[in-house]
């Protein structure tokens, strides 16, 4: 009721407003008429303005309508969402009759939607549209990367390597075990669309509510993202779309130790620590200063393990049809190497689309098929070990890459042309040669080959009824080769080169059967589907194998016969997963005004036991064209203003494995083998239970609410978007962690947790002209709050993200999912004073943390004490909203797009801080803080804790928020110049368009985070949870790049 | 419009049809795994207990070395026989356990405790399929007696390892319901009777790597002499031990040299009551091997065994401990005024010549030091084995390590590491056996009878065959004198005299076991020692980095019930101290 009661206010607000801008008029007449559609009879709804003013009214509900006007001069704007804009001179005429052109030039007026199209201005529930050519202004082969800060709602944060798949998540997270949305290419669902060419695509929309989502049901609530491929139009399209250029690796971190800095902190450290030694390789430490070796290198490991990557992209196209047939053909080549040396990735997709027509138009036959292959040499990243940070992070700048001159090791001689390493002498750490690391693994090979496509047939039954059967899947195809070599140059040394290969396969396919009608009555109008479902998906197995013992690292000698040991030789079996469904929608029109729109999906699944296998999803929604209402006639300068509203239930399975309703008993030989003869070299099998079964889990359910309103303003060149949602999940699929006294069986998932998210989408749009000049801008803005509500009876957290000092984030009732947790650093110790003042905190020395005593507690001897109970929430990666702006400018035959998008508020935990801020944290790099700006007796007015051999709670061993800081950033992601080269020229060729861009990509970023980039990659690749996020783990940067490109269409 | 609705109800109709005929389409099985029915017999059960049997390392996929048996966490590091070694930084969990002021969130007690009780809840499931297979009638009551036994013995060592760290733990059986079960009421009967089980077990199991009579009476003596200190009746049970069988039927007894016991040829020799079976290049990646105590070699680059990572490192105390003075061991602890020398803060190029005073020759098998032979490496070359030694001292473990001949047929291959071994933990050895007994007879105050077994104990370290030698394979390496305890007078004068030289043998014929910790608290003397080792090994120049302002208080001889499983208990598991 509240609602309501606020519209009829802002409607008074409204009227009373333009009642006192009529007064103002004098001089007038009156002119009616009535407006019509291109074969659809009598336009209600129509805004008509007088041109130059703020005064209009709007057709009535047979497209009549009568306005004054000052004379005859006046020229009549006529507007309607759906068709073109027609300004009349009035003239003499007393009667102006109107033919409203259907707008069909714009795609935005009609929304692909769950299993049907609708008209934008009939939708009810929470859509996003993102267009093909704004996803394509970001090079990247990637579509989930190019949907950052597209659409508002939806969350997209990715790294720079080539090939990998952003993190999308929409209206934040329902789900600890998979947030990842549902994608339908073509009517074909996947969880993976990182195969597509970007150029194939037409449209995207994005279902953010129940009201637009939950025809998809129990796989809907992370939000569904529908894919729409391109299709041929009349006559024959030949396009040639390309780009190349270059990323620009940069400087990577630029506070790192050289050489003798290094040696200098070591110095420090002596002199903190009080200890003296003979250093193995700078010299006593009772000298003045240390001296370097004579082989010391000043290694940049930046520089030796980046380089400034090629990146290259064509497309072509060939696409054509006429009334009977049509048909798009797409061949797509697209090669990015990455700013690591050895890394890229390589994919040629094809694209078939096509449609028959039979029968008089009644029956329809066409198919959708993409193939992708793609080959790459990824490397890891966010983890310990990945290049960025087993690289610059971790190795000491003395350490030569490669040995220039002789080197007399510890246990063997380094010659020239050898690499360098750790192995050299004592003291240099414990990580390996990156740069070696990766010139080995440089002929590693990974191989996809993956089909998506669908086959329909629709059949018009009566005029306004038809049925569509479509069958479609995908199939994946992959073989990787890896090769370890044996290495010498390392502290740790891997002493027998090994060879793993691996190889899977998996299928999914999904069959649909609907019936859609399509009827209007007078001014009722209605489109319903019903249909049925089946889909079979995660079928498919892979396969491990490796040896080692090779005899030579020849490339051509890499097979697994060629081993002399065998590892490993273990493959899987996927257990699929079914799924009937039964689904039904209907939307209704009422003078184009009222609108209402119920969904219910009844779906049954395999993974749930025969008592809770099904479950039913309704959504109602509703929306009301204000601007339709007489009140309105009068508001000229608000062309169209929609309120809308949703209600509904969405489902989620992906949290459960499909076995989870059994008790399952295996063996590994890694998990419960046992050498019962004492050979020494075999074991015999051993089973364990490996899971425990729950056959009572059932359906998670979201509850989604949504409210929000469209509004177009000035004719149509300002426009709003603005929804409010919740979002909360019930009967949240958990798989509470059993106490150690029940085993190590895989816990079954129950539907005991519960989460909720609120927030606020926007979306403005604004395009006009001035004479040549045009502008076209867009913002968007997407905000969620995720809190925890249940986590587990009798459990009230949980915690996650694994790292050399224990997991890093807690998830917890009444927190957002992966909040940051740790000790509250109030700041250093300054003296043993104050030490001996404060609580017993072990480790307290002079220059290090002293943590906020947050519990009061006494210890049994009643001191205070800093303990466990001591943590605190110290930050949350969960931005408070992230943005994007559009901005595009034409100038005669000149275009000039901006891309920005930033992200405010969200904090990042910078795990390489713990690697070179303090000295105990391995032997690896430092940081210049930690040289030059961590405390010392004289140098107390710092952060930085103390630099010290002493590896203790006070310093380096627990998490604190010493390591949190302020995420936020803006980014320029993209600065494009393009020139149409004018048609007279082309004519003369035959061309019939070419324009030819320049494009800057990441150009400035500004930010305070002080690691390489903001925008932090997921820890676990391919994670679809979210227990932990934001932290730094040495991520792969997002660099600048600058390209060269051209369109050319014959 | 009618036949419009009628075209539509038919279609729906058949599609819900289509539908409700698809009913078992939804009907999918799991791949790839086992149900409960299929394991109801023979092989099934021996399956399970083989399962069982694989947690004796205490290490799996799931469960690393922060679970090994051999304990060298929280028997040498927490005894002070051995330090976290290594350099500051790695493993930072440990340096509060080693310096008695770990908290109860530290996530090594917490994988320590989940391992015990997933090896305890694979002894159950054998239980259980059993029951299902006798009751099915495709196992007879003989082969149930016989796996039951075997899973019974299991689960009373596995408890009884949870006993010996935290005291007040659950009892977890096949019944056992897990939302009520507490830690309160005293479970020390129930893991006697467990392990009684396996003393009905035959001799010969035809496996070495099965429990038998004669392990199963050792480990119900260690448990009473641990939880009950019920001397007497464990001094019957190691009696008949002593004349018993390896589970395979072999003989016991002591083996003719010390060194030979820890070569891999030899983990099943005669020394070897049971062994934690290890096996290499089996298919499980090295966690088979000796992956608990994968961290704890050498780490010259290239030129010391394994590869990494300098964990497991010799404490001073334990290493001057060695000192003999007329043969016998000093032990009014006035060792430490004889420290045994180390090249501490010297390069591997400056001179250093080895400590020339007397020593046990157990020594230089149970720790690498500078200038001494390790296996076949070549002498110990000092600073550059260790990672930093400004932080950890000089001092390498050596009992677990493989011989350079060794690598690749009894380490995993293709590893990041060499240092995944075959070399199985000797749970239980003969010499052990011996001091057991030796300990039951003092407590029983035979007095005579305990110095005769800890004589067979020194006499066969005394075997000049078994002391290290130089290259030339003659000369000892080091000043090695060894003599027997005389017959009469000191210390066998007295009971309280003869616990000190029996506490001190084992500490010498069993240092770097993993045995010093539970030994202090069985003999109620752990904190007033390790705070006298404390208090030396301060002194040394890498005491402070490794203990710097630590005290050893009344509670360190157990460790706090890991938080996380008391806030998984809804309430019902209770902290301990």
């Amino acid at each position: 009721m509240k609602i309501s009661t606020n519209v009829r206010r802002i409607a008074l607000f409204f009227l009373s407003m333009v009642l006192s801008l009529g007064f103002a008029i004098a001089q007038e007449r009156t002119i009616t008429g009535t407006v019509t559609a291109e074969g659809e009879g009598s336009v209600p709804g129509v805004n008509i303005l007088i041109k130059g003013t703020m005064t209009g009214v709007i057709t009535d509900v047979n497209g009549a309508y009568s306005i004054k006007v000052p004379g005859d001069a006046t020229i009549l704007v006529f507007s309607s969402v759906g068709y073109v804009s027609q300004e009349v001179t009035v003239g003499s005429q007393a009667v102006v009759d109107v033919v409203l052109a259907t707008d069909v030039v714009s795609l935005q007026e009609v929304v692909v939607t769950g299993y049907t199209t609708q008209r934008k201005r009939d939708i009810t529930g929470a859509i996003g549209v993102v267009e093909s050519d704004k996803l394509k202004a970001i090079p990247t082969g990637n579509v989930s990367n190019q949907l950052q800060g597209r659409s508002s709602g939806v969350t997209v944060t990715g790294s720079g390597q080539p090939g990998q798949n952003s993190k999308v998540r929409i209206r934040g997270f329902a789900s600890f075990q998979d947030n990842n949305p549902l994608y339908i290419v073509d009517g074909v669902p996947t969880q993976d669309i990182s195969s597509l060419n970007p150029n194939d695509v037409e449209s995207l929309s994005v279902l953010k509510d129940a009201g637009a989502a939950s025809v998809y049901g129990s796989r809907a609530s992370n939000g569904v993202i529908i894919v729409t491929t391109k299709s041929g139009g009349k006559g024959i399209k030949v396009n040639y779309d390309m780009y190349t250029g270059t990323q620009y690796a940069g400087k990577g971190p630029e506070n790192l130790l050289d050489a003798q800095e290094y040696a200098n902190l070591q110095w420090l450290v002596y002199a903190n620590d009080g200890t003296s030694e003979t250093h193995p390789l700078y010299g006593p430490s009772s000298n003045a200063s240390p001296t370097l070796p004579s082989w010391a290198a000043n290694t940049n490991w930046y520089d030796v393990i980046t380089h400034n990557a090629p990146m290259q992209n064509h497309d072509i196209s060939l696409s054509g049809g006429n009334d009977k047939a049509r048909f798009f053909a797409g061949l797509g080549y697209f090669n990015q190497e990455g700013i690591v040396i050895t890394n890229y990735s390589k994919r040629y997709t094809g694209r078939f689309n096509s449609e028959w027509t039979f029968l008089n138009d009644r029956v329809k036959v066409g198919e959708n098929l993409t193939v992708s292959y793609r080959e790459s040499n990824g490397v890891s990243n966010q983890e310990e070990g990945s290049p960025i940070q087993s690289g610059p992070y971790r190795s000491q700048s003395i350490i030569p890459y490669v040995i220039t001159e002789e080197i007399a090791g510890t246990a063997r001689t380094f010659v020239p042309g050898e690499y360098g390493g750790t192995g050299i002498a004592p003291r240099l750490g414990n990580g390996g040669n990156t740069y070696a690391g990766l010139i080995r693994g440089a002929d590693d090979t990974h191989h996809n080959i993956h089909f998506i496509g669908s086959t329909y047939v629709d059949v018009q039954l009566l005029k306004g009824l038809n049925f569509r059967s479509t069958f479609g899947g995908t199939w994946d195809d992959g073989y990787n080769v890896d090769y370890t070599y044996a290495t010498y140059e390392n502290a740790e040394n891997t002493a027998t080169p090994s060879l793993s290969e691996y190889a899977y396969w998996g299928s999914d396919w999904v069959w649909t059967n609907q019936l859609t009608l399509n009827k209007t009555f007078g001014q009722h109008r209605i489109v319903a589907i019903a249909g049925y479902e089946a889909v079979k998906y995660g079928v498919g197995r892979n396969m491990t194998a490796g040896r080692a013992g090779y005899y030579t690292n020849a490339l051509d000698f890499r097979t697994l016969n060629n081993g002399a040991t065998i590892q490993t030789a273990t493959s899987e079996a996927y257990t699929p997963t079914t799924l009937v469904s039964m689904f039904g929608k209907a939307d209704y029109s009422f003078l184009d005004k009222y609108l209402l729109s119920a969904t219910v999906r009844r779906d049954g699944s395999s993974r749930f036991g025969a008592d809770q296998r099904y479950g039913v999803f309704p959504s109602f929604s509703a929306g009301w064209r204000v601007s339709g209402e007489p009140f309105f006639s009068s508001i000229g300068w608000i062309s169209d203003l929609k309120v809308r509203g949703s209600y509904g239930t969405m489902g989620n399975q992906l949290a459960v494995s499909p076995d989870n309703q059994f008790f399952l008993y295996g063996g590994a030989a890694n998990q419960s083998n046992y050498d019962l003869n004492g050979t020494g070299t075999s074991s015999l099998q051993g089973f364990r239970p490996t899971r425990i079964g729950n056959p009572d889990a059932k359906w998670e359910t979201n509850v989604t609410t949504n409210i929000g309103f469209e509004a177009q303003l000035w004719n149509n060149k300002l426009g709003i978007v603005f929804d409010y949602y919740t979002k909360n999940t019930e009967d949240l699929l958990y798989d509470p962690e059993l106490p150690g006294t029940a085993g190590a069986a895989s816990p079954p998932y129950v539907n005991i947790a519960s989460m909720k998210n609120n927030g606020v989408d926007v979306e403005i749009s604004f395009k006009n002209t001035w004479g040549d000049l045009g502008v076209n801008a867009s913002a968007t803005l997407t905000s969620y709050h995720n809190e925890i509500t249940k986590i587990a009876d009798g459990i009230t957290f949980f915690d996650y993200g694994d790292s050399r000092i224990g997991s890093n984030s807690r998830n917890m009732v009444g927190q957002p999912i992966s909040a940051f947790y740790g000790y509250q650093v109030e700041g250093l110790f300054q003296s043993q004073t104050e030490i001996d003042a404060a609580p017993i905190q072990d480790g307290a020395e002079p220059g290090f943390f002293r943590y906020a005593n947050l519990d009061q507690t006494e210890n049994a001897d009643g001191d205070q004490e800093i303990g466990p109970s001591d943590r605190t929430f110290t930050g949350n990666p969960n931005p408070k909203f992230t943005y994007g702006f559009n901005l595009g400018f034409t100038y005669k035959s000149w275009d000039l797009t901006t891309f920005i998008y930033g992200s405010y508020g969200n904090d990042i935990l910078n795990f390489n801080s713990w690697w070179i801020d303090f000295w105990p944290s391995f032997q690896g790099q430092k940081s210049q803080e930690l040289l030059y700006d961590s405390w010392t007796p004289d140098r107390t007015g710092t952060d930085v804790p103390k630099a010290s051999n002493h590896s203790t709670f006070s310093n380096n061993t627990v998490w604190n928020s010493y390591y949190v800081e302020d995420g936020s950033f803006l980014r320029m992601k993209n600065l494009t110049l393009g020139y149409t080269l004018p048609e007279s020229l082309l004519g003369k060729v035959g061309v019939k368009s070419l324009r030819v861009y320049l494009q800057g990509v990441n150009l400035f970023t500004i930010t305070k985070y002080s690691g390489l980039d903001p925008e932090i990659g997921s820890q676990y690749t391919g994670s679809t949870n979210d227990r932990n996020f934001g932290v730094d783990y040495g991520n792969y940067p997002s660099v600048r790049q600058f390209l060269i490109g051209l369109n050319l269409g014959l | 419009m009618k036949r419009n609705h009628s075209i539509l109800i038919l279609i729906l109709a058949v599609l819900g049809i289509v539908g409700a005929c698809k009913s078992d389409f939804l009907e999918v099985n799991p791949k790839g795994s086992l149900g409960e029915a299929v394991l109801a017999n023979e092989v099934g059960i021996n399956n399970l207990l083989i399962g069982a049997y694989s947690m004796l390392d205490g290490v799996s996929a799931s469960f690393g070395w922060e679970a090994a048996s051999t304990n060298w966490v929280y028997g040498d590091i927490r005894g002070m026989t051995g330090n976290k070694g290594t350099d500051a930084g790695d493993q930072p969990d440990i340096n509060p356990i080693q310096t008695f002021s770990e908290t109860a969130t530290n996530p090594y007690l917490n994988v320590k405790w989940r391992s015990v009780y997933e090896a305890v809840s694979r002894c159950n499931s054998a239980i259980m399929v059993t029951a299902q297979a006798l009751a099915n009638g495709s196992i007879t009551s003989e082969q149930a007696d016989l796996f039951v036994k075997q899973a019974r013995a299991l689960r009373g060592w596995y408890h009884f390892e949870a006993w010996r760290m935290w005291e007040q733990i659950p009892y977890v059986d096949e019944t056992t319901d897990q939302a009520t079960l507490t830690n309160t009421e005293d479970v020390r009967s129930k893991i006697i009777a467990d392990l009684t089980e396996g003393t009905n077990l035959p001799t010969d199991m035809d496996q070495v790597g099965r429990f038998n009579k004669t392990v199963s009476q050792v480990l119900l003596a260690k448990a009473m002499m641990q939880m009950n200190h019920d001397y007497a009746g464990a001094l019957t049970l190691l009696n008949q031990a002593k004349t018993g069988t390896k589970p395979n039927g072999d003989a016991i007894g002591l083996a003719a040299t010390y060194g030979e016991v820890f070569d891999i040829v030899n983990r099943n020799g005669i020394e070897s009551v049971y062994t934690v079976q290890y096996s290499v290049n089996d298919g499980s990646g090295g966690t088979n091997a000796g992956a608990g105590e994968v961290l704890n070699f050498p780490y010259k680059s290239g030129g010391s065994p394994g590869g990494c990572c300098g964990f497991f490192q010799g404490t001073q105390e334990m290493v001057n401990s060695f000192r003999t003075v007329g043969g016998l061991p000093l032990l009014d602890n006035t060792y430490n005024n004889l420290a045994v020398k180390n090249d501490q803060g010297l390069l591997p190029s400056d001179p250093y010549t080895p400590d020339a005073g007397e020593l046990d020759p157990r020594l230089d098998w149970t720790i690498g030091r500078r200038g001494i032979p390790f296996w076949d490496w070549g002498r110990h070359t000092g600073s550059d084995w260790n990672r930093d030694q400004s932080y950890s001292g000089p001092f390498n473990a050596k009992k677990q390590v493989y011989k350079k001949s060794q690598e690749g047929q009894y380490t995993e291959v293709g590893s990041w590491t060499s240092g995944y071994t075959a070399n199985g933990y000797r749970m239980i050895r003969y010499a052990d056996i011996l001091l057991l007994i030796a300990e039951c007879q003092i407590e029983t105050n035979l007095l005579d009878d305990a110095r005769t077994n800890i004589n067979l104990v020194r006499a066969r370290a005394a075997n000049p065959a078994g002391f290290v030698k130089l290259e030339d394979g003659t000369t000892p390496a080091a000043n090695y004198v060894i003599a027997e305890y005389a017959a009469t007078g000191y210390p066998f004068d007295s009971q309280a005299n003869a616990r000190l030289a029996l506490y001190m043998e084992r500490k010498l014929e069993l240092a770097m076991e993993g045995h010093r910790w539970f030994d202090l608290n069985r003999w109620g003397i752990t904190q007033t020692e390790l705070s006298r080792v404390l208090a030396y090994e301060k002194t040394v120049p890498w005491g402070s980095s490794m203990y710097g302002t630590a005290t050893v208080g009344a509670e360190d001889k157990t460790f706090p019930i890991p938080q996380r499983q008391i806030d998984l208990s809804n309430g019902n598991l209770q902290q301990n101290r």
